[in-house]
């Protein structure tokens, strides 16, 4: 490595320096009847997340501290807090849509609708920013995320296929390709791993022949139907094009087959697009393309599902409710979002989208639904993600596992009171 | 000693022992007899998100006059321990009536529900125990072996090579793990070195494989603790006595079979204790080797009820049925320890 000759290295210093002023701008200077303390908040550790605590923490003014907590068990904790009895250890946290349902269902999100009125111009507030219930704003989204098709422009092209719109054109290529393609053994990789990643690969896929989860208006359980099956027999089908280890390839893997160029398409959460052309873990630089999830049937709605990320506030917090709130606005403002613009799939108007995010706007076009947001969902899905590696392995019929899933969800949701 | 000053003496940590060991079980037995579930309501309600707005019927708590959610607590017995086993369970809503439950149809009301949970927990049982028997012997034996050689190697080289055998022990479990999973996934070092051999395997692809990596991740991680302890006794070997064995003409053999082996036998029932009491709780491996394909333990299941269900009761049921598990396994290993102590005196 090259090491710049001192003279520049000062003159990059100055130069950085007189830098400094304009860049202050977008520090958090534009508190008013700022009530000093401490403010807490908790969140995820994830690069669009340390962008925007940094901001938050950058908020000094009137004796103010604020420190964010970030930790891969940040649900756990603001699931905790925002229970207590007393006051929240937490004065406000950065949560996906599932963490947000669940604390919207208890009733333990203090409601913001005046705060977003007195701000709503001074932070250019955005309607599509606003998760609101009954008219009633709960929680202010700052980015989305969603699973698209990742596929391999460079083979696609080099063997004459078209881009997959639905499943079974996908199988269809990749029947080309394992037949034609020498350096591809395995055309599909997905997140088939037993529990949490193929129950959500099944309610994409399941959402996409038009099944729902829940008889309407109840928590009784709907997804041991007709398009449940289908569903199931689709993933079995996508077997044969999938690496042998699949019932423990999460995103992680998934990632890494594709970066290694053994896989040529899947659908992907869209945060780790970006990482397909990095050049310290990827061969495949520049190579992959992002689309809409296919469809299940033709003519049907894009098989995937759309997730918003926000910040929600407590019932009861410790710290002034208004303060705490500034400090989440200046950053989730217009400049901070900008400055990390490539970062993440942002809400805001002014997001200059990326290649990497393309995949989740071609989805949501293409009728994506959104992820469900009934608490009971979840025990839904957790007993799903329990029997699909029976289905796949052929150890259980489509239906026999789907009528057992349902009978444990039911199990499970009346010990937490959602079915009497 | 006389009576009253043996109680003074034990009081502390008889004390100490009550509150850290014997109040947390009780309190986990006590959850595990109840259920507290919120009271819900089904509402329609405007949703509005990134994503547009629609109207959804879903389910919220009843809040109580401080504005909080209504729990409901009730004594369910051992319902949840036969949960838990996949016996049956709690009934829902006792004391409420069962309104439009049961005239809920093909879904499959709770009757149905036993087959599932069943192999569920058994399988989760017999994982757990292949792994808690299978590790032992190769814990203890290579353990063994690794403490003699570093008890013959040149002193030059002991520090070194301590330091060195007890990495895997340090190591955080899920990072051990993980390092592990790396090796042995697709492009991993193990099936590309393999594969220029010609040997193709996809080690999460079918049980025996899964299995053994979980295993072998086991042994590996075990292993440095078996070796320190035993190590740490070979120091304390009568030098006498391997003399006199010498002296009678006995072979390097059997010094270590009747007088090195002997000396040391407590330490070997010592970790097979540990080992056993922790093998039962085998966790991280499972969840990140393997994501629980052809794999789980009892941990995961109650992992999952507790984080997943977020349902503390039913968790805590299953914690007390590990807790008995272990007692079980460790039982014979008690009792030949208490007959020696007996013998002792």
């Amino acid at each position: 490595m090259n090491r710049p000759p001192l003279r520049r290295a000062l003159l990059a210093t100055a130069t950085a320096l007189a830098l400094v002023p304009t860049l202050s701008q977008a520090k958090c200077d534009r508190l008013t009847q700022v009530k000093a303390g401490e403010i807490n908040i908790v969140g995820n550790s994830f690069p669009a997340l340390q962008h925007i605590a940094k901001e938050m923490e950058s908020c000094t003014q009137g004796g103010l501290k604020v420190q964010f907590k970030m930790t891969p068990r940040a649900r756990e904790e603001t699931e905790q807090a925002f229970a207590s009895q007393g006051r929240s250890p937490f004065d406000a946290a950065v949560v996906s849509m599932g963490v947000y349902a669940n604390l919207e269902s208890r009733g333990q999100l203090q409601p913001m609708t005046d705060l977003v009125n007195k701000y709503r111009t001074r932070y250019k507030l955005e309607e599509s920013m606003l998760v609101r219930v009954n008219g009633e704003v709960l929680a202010l989204a700052f980015m989305q995320n969603a699973q698209n098709l990742f596929y391999r422009k460079d083979l696609f092209d080099k063997h004459g296929l078209k881009v997959p719109t639905t499943y079974p054109e996908m199988l269809a290529a990749a029947r080309v390709l394992k037949e034609k393609e020498p350096s591809i053994e395995f055309p599909i990789a997905q997140t088939f791993a037993k529990g949490w990643d193929s129950a959500t690969e099944f309610a994409n896929i399941f959402a996409g022949f038009g099944g729902r989860f829940f008889k309407p208006g109840s928590a009784q359980p709907d997804f041991n139907s007709d398009a449940g099956v289908k569903a199931l027999e689709m993933m079995k089908a996508m077997t044969a094009f999938m690496t042998p280890n699949y019932l423990a390839s999460n995103s992680d893997d998934v990632m890494n087959q594709f970066q290694q160029g053994k896989a040529a398409m899947g659908v992907l959460w869209a945060t780790r697009a970006a990482r397909m052309d990095d050049p310290a873990a990827s061969k495949i630089v520049g190579r992959m393309a992002f689309a809409a999830a296919p469809a299940a049937v033709a003519g049907g709605p894009s098989a995937t599902h759309l997730w918003w990320d926000g910040v929600v506030m407590p019932k009861s917090l410790g710290a002034d409710r208004e303060t705490v709130f500034q400090v989440l606005m200046e950053a989730l403002d217009e400049e901070t979002m900008s400055k990390g613009n490539d970062l993440t799939i942002w809400v805001r108007s002014a997001y200059k989208p990326t290649r990497f995010g393309s995949g989740v706007s071609a989805s949501a076009k293409a009728g994506a639904p959104i992820w469900p947001m009934q608490p009971f969902f979840s025990l839904a899905h957790g007993e799903i993600g329990k029997i699909i590696p029976d289905v796949l392995t052929g150890a259980m019929s489509p239906k026999a596992a789907l009528d057992a899933a349902a009978a444990a969800y039911v199990k499970a949701a009346a010990e937490k009171g959602f079915i009497r | 000693m006389k009576l009253g000053s043996f109680l003074r003496f034990v009081a502390p940590s008889a004390a100490l022992m009550l509150l850290l060991m014997a109040l947390p079980l009780a309190v986990t037995f006590f959850l595990s007899v109840r259920n507290c579930a919120l009271k819900m309501e089904t509402v329609t309600v405007v949703q509005s998100s990134p994503f547009g707005q629609r109207e959804v019927t879903t389910q919220r708590a009843v809040l109580g006059p401080d504005g909080r959610p209504v729990t409901e607590c009730r004594f369910v017995g051992l319902g949840y321990f036969r949960t838990v086993l996949g016996l049956g369970g709690i009934e829902a809503g006792a004391g409420s009536p069962p309104p439009e439950a049961s005239g809920a149809g093909s879904a499959g009301g709770s009757a149905t529900a036993r087959p599932q949970r069943s192999t569920e927990f058994i399988g989760a049982l017999r994982f757990t125990m292949l792994y808690t028997l299978a590790t032992t012997p190769f814990i203890l034996l290579i353990g063994f072996a690794l403490a003699l050689a570093v008890h013959h190697v040149g002193r030059r080289w002991q520090g070194p090579y301590i330091s060195a055998a007890l990495l895997p022990f340090i190591i955080t479990p899920v990072v051990g793990a993980l390092a592990i999973k790396w090796l042995f996934r697709d492009n991993g070092l193990v099936p590309h070195v393999l594969s220029q051999f010609g040997i193709s395997v996809f080690w999460m692809a079918q049980a025996w494989s899964a299995q053994l990596l979980i295993i072998v991740y086991g042994i590996w991680h075990v292993v440095p603790f078996a070796f320190i302890v035993l190590y740490a006794g070979l120091q304390s070997v009568p030098q006498d006595s391997l003399e006199a064995a010498r002296i009678d003409g006995a072979s390097a053999w059997q010094r270590l079979v009747y007088v090195t082996v002997p000396h040391l036998a407590p330490l070997f029932v010592f970790i097979t204790m540990i080992h056993v009491m922790d093998a039962y709780r085998v966790f991280e491996p499972v969840v990140v080797l393997t994501q629980g394909a052809f794999t789980t333990s009892v941990q995961v299941l109650t992992y999952y009820t507790l984080l997943d269900e977020q349902n503390p009761y039913k968790a805590s049921a299953a914690a007390v049925l590990t807790t008995a598990g272990i007692a079980v396994l460790l039982l014979p290993l008690l009792v030949k320890t208490w007959k020696e102590h007996r013998r002792g005196d």
